[in-house]
């Protein structure tokens, strides 16, 4: 019998296994649901600020058999808060996110500051890995960063962001670099803390916003230039992206990354039509999985596996009221009849 | 020698598809001086460019950044006509009140929204992102507004729509407005679901569906 984390690493070098694993990945991915808080007792958002509460709620993750992972931190918050963004910490139901950006341009990004990764909760985020890491054996632990284009967008204004790529475009590439500069920073710490998979979800970067010109040139770039700056032995790498795909496939199947995860406006089917070599990761609706039931849930994971998904995944972070029996239907689905 | 209204309305047509702002703001200029009107100017020459610039956007050959700087160069025209339309009673126009739900900061897709319509000729009153949910019936009701918009691109965020509605309805309004969703996690049977006349997958479609609701041409 394979522990998850052989099962997945095999996954990853694209070997035949019994299976597909049933992983959510933290960061954006979030996997955390108030379900999951009152089974043992710890709260977001205090967890989000306390290195041995993470690990304790990414531990129930797998221990729930909700998925066949550990990942942390819980949001995609952590690297513009390091730089200076002001962030809302959320509640129980509501994720937190970013209420004040640093600047107002692409060329005012020396107002940044750069990621401590031994401080803040750049800081909880290492301190939780290693107790993960030194607790647990045989299930993976994923490291979460939020991707650079997405980084980028979350310490300025967005709009004038997007304008910027082409309005100022030297000064944008400049920032980028900084920006993955500061993201392989976080990315090392990680891995070096213990991570075995260092997870990347890139929502603003999407095609359907950039086109397929500003995807290959800043998308694409700089996600290639974060990936190659954490390669090291034995640490896996999965790149998220939102929205349809269609018009940037050529672009996507560029990226660096083991695994390729979409949200579920792609279907799988699709994805595999057009990545037919590339393993990849989905996408279980999350409206199925907080308002469905479980049979519906595991209608979507059969249709994953058959669309040709080698691992299956909510298709974007839970809904943190997401039943539990419905997010535990996801794996009991893979698991029923092997 | 004159320049022709044509070619001037041409040139601020062109000046918002190629988001030459500086363009823009010297065609209305010259525009305005030849003493050609300024309500022409804007439907027959930035109207008209911010709706081919769409019509690009359906088909995939205009992306949502370039849009975005369209509707810039489009503004900046705007902000030089304006000042010289004949003076109408805004209750002529049709109102809607349009932001992203509490908990969410993402607001892309409203913005392109609010171009859209405002294009079109709907007066939006942005919210702006991250709104609290009993503001959006304060504003209906205090605005009288016919349309309440609202997007969120999270899962988590969602159920705020089902609250907005339920406190519309509580208001006594909700028979007095059309509500219109959007955003990634949304789709049609959520807005079956929680009671939402309307919702669609882009901002054009939105365009579509708010004249077809309020049988506007």
């Amino acid at each position: 019998m394979l522990t998850p984390k052989e099962r997945l690493k095999a996954i990853f070098e694209g070997q035949k296994v019994d299976r597909p694993v049933c992983i959510c990945p933290g960061g954006m991915m979030n996997m955390i649901t108030t379900d999951l808080m009152d089974q043992i007792q710890v709260f977001l958002p205090e967890a989000h600020h306390d290195a041995r509460q993470m690990a304790e709620l990414a531990k129930a993750v797998y221990e729930q058999g909700c998925f066949e992972n550990y990942g942390v931190p819980f949001c995609m918050t952590v690297e513009a808060e390091e730089m200076g963004a002001k962030v809302d910490m959320g509640t129980k139901v509501y994720e937190p996110h970013v209420v004040e950006y640093v600047m107002d341009s692409v060329s005012d990004y020396e107002k940044l500051t750069p990621v401590d990764v031994t401080k803040g909760r750049a800081g909880v985020v290492t301190d939780a890995i290693r107790i993960l890491k030194e607790e647990t054996s045989g299930v993976p632990i994923v490291g979460n960063l939020t991707g650079p284009m997405s980084t980028a967008s979350s310490v300025m204004e967005p709009v004038n962001f997007y304008k910027e790529l082409r309005k100022k475009n030297k000064q944008a590439h400049d920032y980028m670099d900084f920006i993955t500069d500061q993201l392989i920073a976080f990315g090392r710490a990680q891995i070096e803390a213990g991570a075995d998979i260092i997870a990347i979800s890139d929502p603003s970067g999407t095609g359907e916003i950039l086109g397929p010109k500003f995807f290959k040139e800043f998308a694409v770039t700089y996600l290639n230039k974060l990936l190659d700056g954490l390669k090291k032995e034995n640490v896996g790498t999965i790149v998220h992206i939102c929205g349809q795909m269609h018009s940037v496939y050529k672009e996507i199947n560029e990226v660096h990354s083991d695994v390729l995860s979409f949200d579920s406006v792609v279907p799988m089917k699709e994805a595999r039509a057009n990545l037919k070599d590339r393993v990849l990761m989905g996408n279980v609706s999350t409206y199925a999985i907080e308002f469905g039931d479980p049979d519906r849930v595991k209608m979507l994971t059969t249709s994953c596996r058959r669309g040709g998904a080698d691992i299956i995944s909510p298709a974007c972070g839970l809904g943190m009221k997401s039943p539990l029996t419905n997010v535990q239907a996801i794996l009991e689905c893979l698991t029923e009849g092997v | 020698m004159a320049v022709s209204k044509e070619e001037l309305l041409k040139r601020l047509s062109d000046g918002v598809l190629e988001m030459e702002e500086d363009d823009v703001v010297e065609a209305a200029k010259e525009y305005l001086e030849a003493g050609y009107p300024a309500f022409d100017g804007i439907m027959e020459g930035l109207v008209d460019g911010m709706n081919r610039a769409s019509e690009l956007y359906e088909a995939e050959e205009y992306f949502v950044t370039d849009v975005l700087l369209c509707s810039d160069a489009m503004y900046v025209g705007l902000d030089v006509l304006r000042p010289h339309l004949p003076e109408v009673s805004s209750d002529a126009k049709v109102k809607g009140v349009i932001g992203v739900v509490e908990g969410d900061t993402h607001d892309i897709g409203k913005n392109l929204v609010k171009i859209m319509m405002e294009t079109a000729g709907f007066e939006m009153i942005d919210l702006g992102r991250d709104v609290e949910l009993q503001k959006f019936v304060d504003v209906a009701k205090e605005e009288k507004v016919d349309l309440v918009c609202m997007s969120t691109l999270m899962t988590t965020t969602m159920g705020g729509m089902e609250t907005v509605i339920h406190l519309l309805e509580e208001a006594g309004i909700r028979d007095q407005v059309k509500v219109m969703i959007g955003g990634g996690p949304i789709s049609q049977k959520f807005a079956d679901k929680i009671g939402a006349d309307a919702y669609t997958t882009n901002a054009v479609e939105a365009v579509k569906c708010a004249k077809k609701m309020l049988n506007i041409a």
